[in-house]
């Protein structure tokens, strides 16, 4: 393993650790396995419907919304409190190396997260009478993976900023509203100039999307761009922070 | 092994360390002094590479930190630093072997080294039986030494201890200071605290800051030493002009600046040292202008002058004063000077310790 990977799995993997090392891990992956659990069996496991798992992928990615940022408040805000920045920030990776561990080791435990849904498309092809397309299927996870990677990268921007887990998840939380807000209902009060800007901001239309099972390649080069653009300044925050 | 040039850090309208500059030899260990706030804490954590300082270079194992021409490396230079954080900063959750994974990797230690390393550190802070219990159920003086164990398991020649044994009990912080004596035998080690009379019986070198800056620098027996006081024991005066007589002949031999008070009677039961019926002990701070040198030496010059004046004495010896009286009372002179510009200015750091001559400053 070349050195530069090395640390830089560390700090994913003490990411993922410390997350399920505690319970708080373990009972958010437990409310989400159960609320997409409840959704999967009251609107995909319909007789003569479609064998489809769009209607699972839908609301999964809403969740997303809560559980995301729930992940990504203590990514720094928890090591600003504890001072464990300090010993962290003092060993020989730079600003980059730790914005990119961290986001790793978030993103594995959404993934993480996501595998007991796997059980779902395995039931829906024991009750459907067609074979389910695998492709739609991981269409739709990838278009989770996408979306988490978008949400985990503004709450660990929004952490890089305070030492409150509180205020880090509930100021990303609003963000996230706040772009949903503006690219849904409140589109119709804009200008139409704007329209278009907000429809490309609409996260739940790329969602849709990749829950149809269509696999575009501009919805993933949006969510990759706009993740790496949000941990460009969550590295310029920490850089700045250094220089305090 | 580390420079400091012409450092400077503000927070705000804070001036936390001003003007900083010194130097480290490989293999020393010294203490940094001060009082709370006096800057050890912005000045270790530039020299870490955790603060950018706002002007002035510093370089650690030849690698340069912060400021100067070249393009400066920090991650190359910390890969020579151990720094263990004020109050040992730990991920609770973590059990002190899996904590020094961690950290080996961080430090990208292959595989076989890891496990050596981890078995030296653990063996190195007698952490051993603790190795698989939880960081947060541990006690202060053990998670201080995984916090140390996880500052050397890279084996770095640098070693930044900031307040090493805040908070521990009496018997932990004697196993943790023998532990960093035997640390220091072949490294650099910098070791910031307030507990001076640690760094008196550890550390061969001594840096006081106060205010933000270096108000002096040299051995622990030489720093902020004035000419010693000199306490003597000789017969009670009988009248004022005795009195007067007697104090003439002492400032005429040390210096018209001479301090001269009597030694208070101690409380203690069977004080050897107190004065016999009849005579009285004085202590007498010589004038700082008249520091000693080969031609004078204050302990003769006085036995000559009540010689001269025919009064006769009983004892004569001469006290240094202890590290912390001398700290504290450069500390106190920096504060004087800083609200009042016009008095004696503070101390500047001498320019070679070894120089010293214990001369007032």
């Amino acid at each position: 393993m070349k050195p530069p990977l090395r640390p830089l799995l560390a700090i994913a993997g003490r990411e993922v650790g410390s997350i399920f090392r505690t319970p708080v891990g373990w009972i958010v992956t437990a409310l989400y396995a159960l609320l997409t659990a409840v959704l999967f069996t009251l609107q995909t496991i319909d007789p003569g419907g479609p064998a489809t798992l769009r209607y699972f992928f839908t609301p999964a990615a809403w969740l997303l919304m809560i559980v995301a940022p729930a992940l990504s408040m203590r990514l720094f805000s928890e090591e600003y409190k504890a001072g464990t920045i300090e010993p962290l920030a003092t060993a020989p990776v730079g600003p980059a190396l730790i914005v990119c561990g961290k986001f790793l080791g978030a993103l594995a435990s959404v993934a993480a997260m996501l595998i007991p849904t796997l059980a779902y498309p395995i039931v829906l092809a024991f009750l459907a009478d067609a074979p389910l397309d695998a492709g739609a299927i991981a269409s739709g996870y990838l278009g989770l993976i996408l979306i988490a990677m978008l949400y985990l990268a503004v709450g660990l921007l929004v952490s890089t900023t305070t030492d409150s887990q509180v205020l880090a998840f509930l100021v990303t939380l609003i963000a996230l509203v706040l772009v949903m807000v503006a690219a849904g209902p409140a589109a119709r009060f804009a200008p139409a100039w704007l329209l278009p800007v907000l429809a490309e901001l609409s996260i739940q239309n790329r969602a849709a999307v990749f829950a149809a099972g269509v696999l575009e390649s501009r919805h993933a080069v949006f969510f990759c761009a706009s993740s790496g653009a949000l941990l460009a300044c969550a590295y310029a925050s920490l850089t700045v922070r250094e220089g305090r | 092994m580390i420079t400091v040039k012409h450092a400077s850090k503000s927070f705000g309208k804070t001036r936390a360390v001003r003007d900083l500059s010194f130097e480290l030899q490989p293999g020393q260990m010294t203490g940094l002094l001060g009082p709370n706030g006096a800057g050890k804490t912005t000045t270790i954590r530039m020299i870490a590479g955790y603060l950018a300082p706002d002007a002035g270079t510093i370089t650690l194992a030849g690698h340069p930190v912060a400021g100067g021409n070249s393009p400066t490396d920090p991650v190359a230079a910390r890969r020579n630093l151990g720094y263990l954080p004020e109050s040992a900063p730990l991920y609770t959750e973590l059990r002190p072997a899996q904590y020094l994974d961690y950290r080996a990797k961080l430090f990208a230690l292959p595989r076989r080294e890891r496990r050596a390393a981890i078995a030296r550190v653990l063996d190195q802070c007698r952490l051993t039986d603790m190795a698989h219990k939880r960081i947060g159920t541990l006690s202060k003086g053990y998670r201080q030494r995984v916090g140390l164990a996880a500052a050397l398991v890279h084996n770095p020649p640098v070693l930044i201890l900031d307040e090493p044994t805040n908070g521990l009990d009496p018997a932990q912080m004697r196993t943790t200071r023998a532990l960093i004596a035997e640390l220091a035998a072949d490294r650099t080690v910098l070791l910031c605290t307030h507990v001076i009379p640690e760094v008196e019986r550890a550390c061969a070198r001594v840096l006081v800051i106060a205010g933000g800056r270096l108000v002096a620098d040299g051995p622990p027996a030489e720093v902020g030493r004035r000419s010693d006081t000199i306490q003597i024991e000789c017969r009670d005066t009988e009248s004022a002009d005795d009195e007067r007589l007697l104090r003439d002949a002492i400032t005429h031999a040390l210096g018209a600046g001479s301090i001269i008070a009597p030694v208070p009677k101690s409380t203690a039961p069977n004080r050897s040292d107190e004065a016999a019926p009849g005579w009285v002990r004085l202590a007498i701070t010589p004038d700082p202008a008249r520091a000693p040198t080969p031609d004078h030496d204050p302990q003769a010059a006085l036995a000559r002058a009540l010689a001269g004046i025919g009064r006769p004495i009983r004892h004569l010896a001469s006290t240094a004063a202890p590290l912390e009286e001398r700290v504290v009372d450069l500390i106190e002179r920096t504060a004087h000077h800083e609200s009042d510009p016009g008095t004696e200015p503070a101390p500047g750091p001498a320019p070679d310790p070894g120089e010293q001559d214990g001369s007032a400053p």
